[in-house]
């Protein structure tokens, strides 16, 4: 098992399906099902998985509302084809969607896409630099040029202090670990920025550079814990 | 049971398309039971849904309680229902009053109650299928 997952979702039969091509793959563990996003939360408010197969319309809340309140950065697969919902899909960082009924292949290719990048990245956490690859080279970023990295999907942005931006197939989540934290704070699900580089900070707003940065509620302890504040 | 000769041997009910059902579920008539008898197990609850949503004018919910159960008929291969309920879908977003779509809704109803005798009689075949090939 590679990857751990819960299912939120409260068609009985779509939770039963989607369970049994969790463990038909091998691949996946799944952890819990939950038929609400009030129950989802209680799990992850004290659980984090790698993966979340999540319904968007449930009685109560729906599935985005799930992901507003969480501290961490699940990957996302929607079981849902409402292409209503693209535009949420794209800030959540959601994968991929499956259409209900899917097949098992459906199932395999969705979680293929999740799978992190690894080789798009190169670098270890104590560097002062790192290495990314775009546009079919690999180009050295040094930490101090960096001013922060933005989710685009299965996209990262990196914005650097001369105002270039490079994209590179990756996620914040794996990026997280892998930047150097004496540099490097995730500030929101879809943000790591430069700690640096901040100029200012105001309610739930980072500014580094004229740029505006969430930043959430989940993370807002941990940046004013790293802010040398007088 | 991993026996395509065997599972050949099954007949489905007409409106049931084989195909899709094998496209999900291989020749596993174990699980395909299990999906019958779940589909049933929530039947009662989501057409219920449907019938409050309706009687209350809630056009809103009304979408939501059909667009809910639109997938299960997929799981059991009733996939022209299924199109008859994304169709309902549809229908109840350019509907101003629920008396606009009477018509429909009465038919989606019917339709509804057809397929539940669909799915019950298909279960029982599944049971004695899945039990004499044990």
């Amino acid at each position: 098992m590679s990857l751990s997952c819960i299912i939120v979702e409260d068609l009985q039969v779509a939770a039963n399906y989607l369970r049994n091509c969790c463990e038909k793959s091998g691949q996946v563990e799944v952890r819990g099902h939950f038929s609400n996003v009030t129950d989802a939360l209680s799990f992850l408010n004290s659980n984090t998985v790698d993966l979340i197969f999540l319904d968007v319309e449930m009685p109560g809340a729906n599935g985005f509302e799930l992901l507003d309140q969480i501290a961490f950065s699940p990957k996302v697969i929607l079981t849902t084809a409402k292409s209503e919902y693209a535009y949420n899909a794209f800030q959540y960082n959601v994968s991929d969607y499956l259409m209900k009924p899917f097949t098992y292949q459906r199932f395999m290719e969705a979680l293929q896409k999740i799978q992190p990048s690894k080789e798009t990245i190169s670098t270890n956490s104590a560097s002062d630099h790192i290495y990314i690859k775009t546009d079919g080279k690999l180009i050295r970023l040094n930490n101090d040029s960096i001013l922060y990295i933005e989710s685009m999907g299965d996209y990262v942005k990196f914005v650097t202090s001369d105002n270039k931006k490079y994209i590179t197939h990756n996620t914040i989540k794996n990026l997280e670990e892998k930047v150097s934290k004496q540099h490097f704070l995730k500030v929101h699900r879809s943000y790591i920025v430069n700690l640096h580089k901040i100029d200012d900070m105001r309610e739930n707003l980072l500014f580094i550079k004229g740029n505006e940065i969430p930043v959430s509620k989940a993370n807002k302890a941990d940046v004013f814990r790293r802010l040398n504040i007088v | 049971m991993n026996n395509q000769k065997i599972a050949n041997a099954f007949v489905f009910n007409t409106e049931i398309d084989k195909t899709y059902l094998e496209s999900l579920y291989g020749d596993d008539y174990i699980y395909l039971q299990e999906v019958f008898n779940t589909v049933l197990n929530d039947y009662q609850s989501l057409t219920d849904n449907i019938e409050y949503s309706y009687s209350s004018g809630n056009l809103t919910a009304l979408k939501a309680a059909v667009h809910k159960i639109k997938p299960v008929f997929g799981f059991v291969g009733l996939t022209a229902v299924q199109n008859q309920c994304q169709q309902f879908e549809k229908i109840c977003v350019s509907a101003g009053s629920p008396n606009e779509l009477a018509g429909d809704f009465e038919t989606l109803k019917n339709k509804l109650s057809q397929s539940k005798q669909i799915l019950e009689e298909e279960k029982k075949k599944l049971e004695l299928f899945n039990s004499n090939c044990s």
